[in-house]
This record gives structure tokens, sequence and C-alpha cells, in this order.
């Protein structure tokens, strides 16, 4: 391990904190809109995820991609892929749809925490009752049966250092030279060289851990001297297809009538009743276009990602993408946005910094502390409430 | 004189009540002894847990956090004690636990402290996520850090702690009933009918919902300590967000408001699971047949209410249809899972439905009766006697 930051893997780690971040934006996304129109944190959108990326896979089951099934190559998935990514949004909508109709809708004149409670019931029911249902992460995941795009987008920023390239080849054939002094060692004396205790053993051991350090070393001197970005082509994929998602969505909110109303709803729930907005259509259309974005951002993250697939796969995610959105100021659809590419870039910084342990803490610390700070998020604006 | 003798004759008779549930303890098995100092330890951070949410009225999902902050609290003192020579590997005597009790206390309650100071920027839901942050923050520490035993636990000497639980049950018990019988009582109260109107009724809210964190975590840690002494053996899972929806579930059940209605809810919950470890392992078919039986069943029950409004109405001739439709819906749904090849034939220990019960008992208690079984009524001889009367 080398000490202190290495700069040079640094923009290579913001990359992929952004790819990252794009899916938990995706599913901040869905928090967002609800929270919007309803003032309610939505627990179970963490298990619609979750059942997201199960269909995903039960797709690619049924289409054939299980281990040894004959005749199906990663050549043929393309179609195989969009037909996952469809099914995983229709049944996450329909899933989103079904639980605010026979969960949330009675409980809309309770007060707002009975809801909350609500909501974190129907999320443990899921997750537990999924728990009794659905495999646990069965063997091998998605990523390698299904996924074509294998290998790497390269981008060189920075070529390498070609004097250091020749230190590398001269450090490489010291090793060899010193490797084989003690492979005839071992050879002439008959033991392994661990056990090789003698004056000359230690002497000629020794010299070979070290020329293997010292080409080691030259070695990554000469990869970092010059710079790359390495983008897997599978997930690059998924990073357009979510900002496609995405402009999708604006477009539906800003642009067409059921945005409009959506907005409307969000802004005063009762006055938009008042104005002739069938409520109960947009809180339905709401959670259905915010679970499809959930389904969408499971099944990418099931495929391009391979998690390991546990009816508990929502909970983390679901968390952090609650946090984006608190980030970027519930109810605000750009702070969405922004809170889970910041969130994505967060947590690959922790990494980068050593700390990859506390890599699920620290999307906790960021909630915690703009809680404390700006309560309403980056881009929202904290409501005084009037009595 | 006879506040006095009343004060007095109720203490008194909570040690006896604590001294023979341990002597109770100490006769049987350990199994039933370590059951009978759960049961205590759930009863005490379910009604703890209802001073915060359902006495003061916010919204903390997080009390297995305090619970934690308490039990490692006197893991470490007890591993300290044990390298300094102190105690024995063979137990940890009571006087020392005691000191462990009141050490956690306090530290349990400087976490409260911390976590409380924020609550008075946010509102219900946004302290719910902090609370719950806070717990997994927590956690995530003392995995990755080594003097407490990491990721694989902390070890301290075991002691004989059943009375002991008992009391420190009586204790908050008392320091609820009495709160809620005193002016003290009445702001915490306030706070939760309305926070604006009380605060201008001159009512401190800053200093009531820091007194309900504080002391509301004091004793879920002091509950902590004691599951070390009972258990000998602490990690990180036995503190998990689960613990935190149970104790939440438990105060939600009883009602939100009400301690003997938390007390209630608690044991029923912690005995349950206890009666389904030992139940045979079920179809999974019957299962989820049941499962949506239940749901169908709710779903009807909640309609007639919608149309028909509270009261009698449930039980009119259309319930009897909704009962119907729920056995058929359910066996129709078991049927259809026995026809999935991969659902098929399986059976699932009774023990892995503790969880799902759980959250079924939490959606269910919601969408019928969201006040709780007691609501904020109390249990107890004095109501039995007035509904009596009237």
């Amino acid at each position: 391990m080398t000490a202190g930051l290495d700069a040079s893997a640094l923009p290579q780690q913001l990359l992929n904190g952004l790819m990252f971040g794009a899916i938990y934006a995706l599913v901040a996304l869905g928090y967002t809109m609800v929270y919007g129109v309803l003032k309610l944190i939505n627990f179970a959108h963490g298990e619609v995820f979750m059942v997201g990326t199960y269909t995903a896979l039960f797709v690619s089951w049924q289409m054939g991609y299980f281990q040894g099934a004959p005749g199906m190559t990663r050549a043929t998935s393309p179609a195989v892929l969009l037909l996952m990514l469809v099914a995983s949004m229709i049944v996450c909508g329909l899933l989103g749809v079904a639980i605010e109709r026979f969960a949330y809708r009675p409980m809309r004149k309770q007060a707002r925490i009975a809801s909350l409670i609500t909501a974190i019931g129907v999320s443990m029911l899921l997750q537990y009752g999924g728990a009794l249902v659905l495999p646990v992460s069965p063997p091998r995941s998605i990523l390698e049966q299904v996924n074509p795009y294998d290998g790497n987008l390269s981008i060189p920023l920075k070529p390498r250092n070609a004097s250091l390239a020749a230190s590398v080849d001269k450090a490489q054939a010291e090793e060899k030279l010193a490797a084989l002094a003690l492979e005839q060692r071992i050879k002439q004396e008959g033991v392994s060289s661990e056990f090789d205790l003698s004056e000359e053993g230690k002497k000629i051991r020794a010299a070979s851990q070290a020329a293997a350090q010292v080409s080691r070393d030259a070695e990554s001197r000469y990869n970092e001297s010059g710079m790359s970005l390495n983008v897997p082509y599978g997930q690059g994929i998924m990073f357009l297809a979510t900002l496609g998602l995405m402009g999708l969505l604006t477009y539906l909110v800003m642009f067409t009538k059921t945005g409009r109303q959506m907005r409307a709803v969000a802004h005063d729930f009762d006055s938009a009743s008042l104005m002739g907005i069938n409520v109960d259509r947009i809180v339905t259309f709401t959670f259905l276009i915010g679970s499809s974005l959930a389904g969408a951002g499971a099944m990418m993250c099931a495929t391009f990602l391979g998690t390991q697939l546990t009816s508990f796969v929502g909970v983390t995610w679901g968390v952090k993408a609650f946090v984006a959105a608190v980030l970027g100021g519930i109810g605000n659809i750009p702070g969405a946005v922004l809170g889970g590419l910041l969130i994505g870039v967060a947590e690959t910084l922790v990494v980068w910094a050593g700390g990859s342990q506390y890599k699920d803490a620290i999307a906790f610390v960021i909630l915690i502390f703009v809680l404390l700070v700006k309560p309403g998020g980056l881009l929202g604006s904290a409501k005084v409430e009037k009595v | 004189m006879k506040f006095w003798a009343v004060r007095f004759g109720s203490i008194g008779l909570a040690v006896l009540v604590s001294f023979g549930i341990g002597m109770i303890a100490q006769g049987s098995s350990g199994t039933v002894s370590r059951l009978l100092a759960l049961a205590g330890l759930y009863v005490t951070l379910a009604v703890s847990l209802n001073l915060i949410n359902g006495i003061t009225g916010q919204f903390s999902i997080g009390h297995a956090a305090f619970y934690q902050v308490g039990s490692y609290t006197a893991a470490f003192l007890a591993s300290i004690l044990l390298s300094r020579g102190v105690i024995s590997n063979l137990g940890t005597p009571i006087p020392w636990v005691l000191v462990a009790v009141a050490t956690s206390l306090v530290t349990a309650g400087i976490a409260g402290l911390f976590i409380g100071l924020p609550s008075l920027r946010l509102r219900g839901d946004y302290l719910a996520i902090v609370t719950l942050g806070f717990g997994e923050i927590l956690r995530i520490v003392i995995q990755n850090t080594p003097q407490l035993g990491g990721s694989y636990g902390i070890n301290s000497p075991k002691a004989f702690v059943v009375p002991y639980v008992w009391m420190l049950t009586f204790l908050c018990v008392g320091v609820c009933r009495n709160l809620l019988q005193t002016a003290h009582g009445l702001s915490f109260l306030s706070v939760r009918e309305d926070e604006v109107a009380s605060s201008a009724m001159g009512v401190n809210v800053t200093r009531v919902k820091v007194a309900a964190f504080v002391i509301g975590s004091a004793f879920a840690g002091a509950a902590g300590a004691l599951l070390t002494f009972n258990e000998g053996f602490i990690n990180v899972n036995s503190f998990t967000m689960d613990v935190s929806f149970i104790i939440l579930t438990m105060v939600v059940l009883g009602g939100t408001g009400s301690v003997t209605g938390s007390i209630v809810a608690a044991l029923t919950l912690f005995i349950l699971p206890e009666v389904l470890r030992d139940a045979p392992a079920m179809p999974l078919n019957a299962v989820l047949g049941t499962l949506a039986g239940i749901a169908l069943l709710v779903g009807t029950i909640r309609l007639a209410m919608d149309h028909k409004g509270l009261g009698r109405s449930i039980w009119m001739p259309k319930t009897y249809i909704g009962i119907g439709i729920a056995v058929a819906g359910g066996i129709v749904v078991s049927v259809l899972a026995n026809c999935l090849p991969a659902l098929a034939n399986r059976t699932i220990p009774s023990a892995e439905l503790r969880m799902v019960i759980f959250s079924a008992v939490l959606v269910i208690m919601m969408l019928l009766r969201p006040q709780g079984i007691f609501g904020v009524r109390e249990l107890g001889l004095k109501s039995f006697f007035r509904r009596a009367n009237a």
C-alpha cells in the first residue's frame, strides 16, 4: 500500500463516483417526487428498487441466461437488456402505485407520523417477506451472464513517461535474474526456499525479493507517470441511459400538462384540488414515474455493477438515495440529481482517501451535517412552518 | 403520611417483585432465566422509547443506538476492570455491575443529548432519519474500532442480573407514569399536541424535547449495560436497525403515549417469537396464502370503515363477505404458489417469520387503528372501575 493520497488516481475515482452517483440520483428522484407531492418519506422506495433488481434477474433467467443454459451468448443480449429495463420499470411502477393505493392513501387523513410508520412497515414487510420467497444472491451475478459490453474505454489524459519505460525493462530483467538464481539454489539444495536457513540462501532470497520490489516500484512509477480514464463500456452506457431518463423526466415535469398539474399539487395540495386537478390521479402518476425510475436504476445496478442480490439490497441504496435527495433539497428535482452525483463522488473519495471501511457511513455524516447547517438542502429552501 | 406510605410501599413492592422474579429465574433453567431478563429489557426499551415518541411526540427510530452505547460502555468498562485484575473472568460482582449500569446511564444520556439537540431544528421525518443515521454511523465506527472488539464483538464476565433488570424496568415505568401526573409531564404532552401553541403558553419546548431524549436514551443505555452482563458477549449484530424497528413496533402497537400499552405490547411481541422458535417449520405456500388472506381482510375492513365510519359497522353482513373474499384469496394464492416450481413444497422455519409478523402487525395496526391498541389511555384498575361505573 502506498501511503498518502495518489493524485493520479483521482480523475478515475471522480469518474467512478459520477457513474455511481447517477444511479443514486435516479433512485433519489423517486424520493424527492413523492416527498414533493405528499410530504411523505417513502421508506418503501428502497424495496421497490429491490424488486426491480429481482425482476431484471428473473427476466434474464426467462430469456435463458442462467448458468449452463445452452445457446445464449452475450452478443445476442442488447435486446434482452432493453426488455429487462422495460420489465423492471413496469413492475416497479405498478408496485409503487399499489403501495400508494393500499398503504398510503388510507393514511392520508391521519397524522404524518402515522404515514411514516406505515411506510416503515411496508418496507420491512417487503424485505422480510421477500427473504422468504426470493433466492439470495444466486450464483454468478447477471453482470457476468448478460452484460455484452466487456472491456474498457480508455481515455488517455497524459502519456506515460517514455524514459521511465527503459528503467522498468531494466528492473524487470534484474528481477528475472535474481529469481533464476533463487530457483537454482533451491534445485541445488533440494529444500524449499523458506526453510533454507544458511547464510548464502538467505542472501539470495533477500536479493530476489529486493529485485522484485525495485521492479514493482519502477512499474508503478511508470504507470503513474501517465494518466488515463477507464470507463467500462457497460457503465458508460448506464450513465448515458440515466441521463436520458432524467432528460425525459424533465420534459415530462416541465413541458406537459400532467407535469404542470404535478407541480401544482406539489406547490399546494389543497388549492390544486380546488382548481379542478384530480389529485389522486396525480399522486398515482407520481408514484408510477418515481418507482419506474427506481426500477430502471435497479436493473442497471444489477446488470452493470453486478450488485449481490438479497432482499435487503434496497436498504443501503434506498437510504443513500434518500440522503442524496435531502442533500439536494428534498422535493426539488434538479436537487436530487445534484445530490445523487455528490454522494457518489463523496463515497469514492472516501475510498480513495483510504477509508473504505467508512464508505457506508459517509452518506449519514453528510446527511447530519446538511440537516444541521442547511436543512433545506443545497437547492431547496427551508420553509417556515405557518400556524 | 398516606402519601409517603404509598410511595415507600410501592417502591418496596417493586423491589420485592424484582427479587421474586430473580428467584424464579435462579430456580429455572438458563434459557428461562435469560428470557426473563430479556423480557424486562424489552419492556424498559419500549417504555423509554414511548417517552420520546409517544409522550413527547418526537419521532426516533434509532433507539437501538442508545441501547448499543450503554451496552458497549459497560463492556468496555468490564474489559478495563478485567485487565486491571479488579474482576475475574468468572463473573462480575454486583457492585461493579451497578457502577457499569450507572456509567452507561450517563454515557447514553450524553448520546441522547447529542441527538436531542439537532431535534430542535428538525421536524418529525427528518429527525427519524437522523436517529437512524446515528445508529448506522455508530455501528460502522464500532465495527472498525479494535478496542471495542471490532466486528467480532467483545466479551465481558457474566453476572446474574435478572432482579436488577426488573428493578430498572419498574424504575423506568415509574418515572414515565409519575411524569405524566405532574406539571412537567403536562408540558411534555403539550409539546406532542402542538409545539407552537405550547411555546406560546410558556413551555420551554427546547428543554422538554432534550429532556425527553436524555431520559429515554439513558434508560435504554442502562438496559444495554444489563444486557452486556446478562449475555456475557455482545457484538454489533445485537443492535441492528431491526432491533430499533422491533422496539418501535412495540410502542406503536401499544399505543403511542400509553405506558401500560407499551408494556403489554412489549411483552406480547417478545413472547410471540419465542413461541415461534419451537414451532415446526411451515409450508411456504400456506404462509403466503395466510399473508394474502390477511391483506385482503384488512383491505375489506378498511373499505368498510371508510364507507360506514367506525364502530359496529365493521360487523355488518358485508364484513362476512369480506372474510369470505379473504379466505378465498388466501387459498388461491397458496395454490398458485404451489404451482410455481421455485416455491412448491418449500418449508420455512417458523423463527424466520418473526420479522414478517412484526412488520405485518405494524402495517395492519396503522391501517386499522393508527392510535394503537390502547391509544393514549392507560390500562389500570382505575380505568377499569370507571368503565364499569359509567
